[in-house]
């Protein structure tokens, strides 16, 4: 992991730049569309097979993930793979997030997915803020360089 | 079973490419960890099923979303030692320890 491209990277502000799109080729799309519908599969047949609550464990699976940071690193390098899979630890939280606030579906099930959207991106984007403006950021790569040295 | 699948994908593509425009990366990797194909499902289940019917999904599914916390601080180690490919579908094994030692002793 190269700290100064971490470091240059985490300094670009944050938003959207929908032109990048155009870099994205049909076969990384498809790639990620298989892996979607064979784990939305997985979750619908474990759900019949072995109950719903078993079925639920793979609503949160990372299937798409490795495709994805392998995508990452072979086109920006390991550092921004990795920078993906910090943010996703995050976003792991707001998938939590999502979960608990969903069980409130036998209410209303329109609004409760809605509320679920809010509460993912609520939790994900509101901790992300939080560790770049506290620098928890920094002090996470620490820990897990560490780990690894 | 068809349309979940094919629901499931397409939200999966969806919140990649919202990942892809991101930036920077750390916040990118925010819709890697997205709700995708539980949207979907939920969504799908709840319009066949009823409402009563998604709840226990969603049980399983906060079990499994400590997995997948695992398995993103897993993979945080194993990316720089065994690089992307092999560090993060190693990682999966952190899912399957995490996810499945909750069941068993939550869910099950």
């Amino acid at each position: 992991m190269e700290g100064d491209v971490l470091q240059q990277d985490d300094r670009e502000p944050v938003g959207f730049d929908w032109s990048r799109l155009a870099s994205v080729k049909p076969a990384e799309l498809g790639l990620r569309f298989v892996f979607g519908t064979v784990i939305a599969l997985i979750a619908a047949i474990a759900g019949t097979a072995a109950g719903p609550r078993f079925g639920g464990l793979f609503l949160a699976f990372p299937a798409v993930l490795p495709a994805t940071l392998t995508l990452i690193e072979k086109k920006e390098g390991m550092t921004k793979a990795w920078a993906d899979a910090s943010g996703g630890v995050l976003g792991a939280l707001g998938l939590g997030a999502f979960a608990f606030t969903a069980m409130l579906l036998r209410w209303n099930p329109v609004g409760a997915l809605l509320l679920a959207l809010v509460a993912w991106a609520a939790v994900s984007a509101g901790l992300y803020f939080l560790f770049r403006v506290t620098g928890l950021f920094l002090r996470q790569d620490r820990l897990v360089s560490r780990a690894g040295s | 079973m068809a349309l979940k699948a094919l629901i499931g994908g397409l939200a999966v593509v969806g919140f990649s490419l919202i990942g892809h425009a991101g930036h920077p990366k750390r916040f990118a990797g925010l819709f890697s960890a997205a709700p995708s194909v539980a949207v979907a499902s939920l969504a799908i289940t709840a319009v066949l099923k009823g409402a009563d019917a998604t709840v226990l999904y969603t049980q399983g599914m906060l079990i499994g979303s400590a997995g997948m916390l695992a398995y993103c601080l897993v993979s945080l180690y194993l990316i720089q030692r065994l690089h992307a490919l092999v560090g993060s579908i190693l990682a999966w094994l952190a899912w399957l320890l995490v996810a499945g030692g909750l069941y068993l002793v939550l869910g099950s």
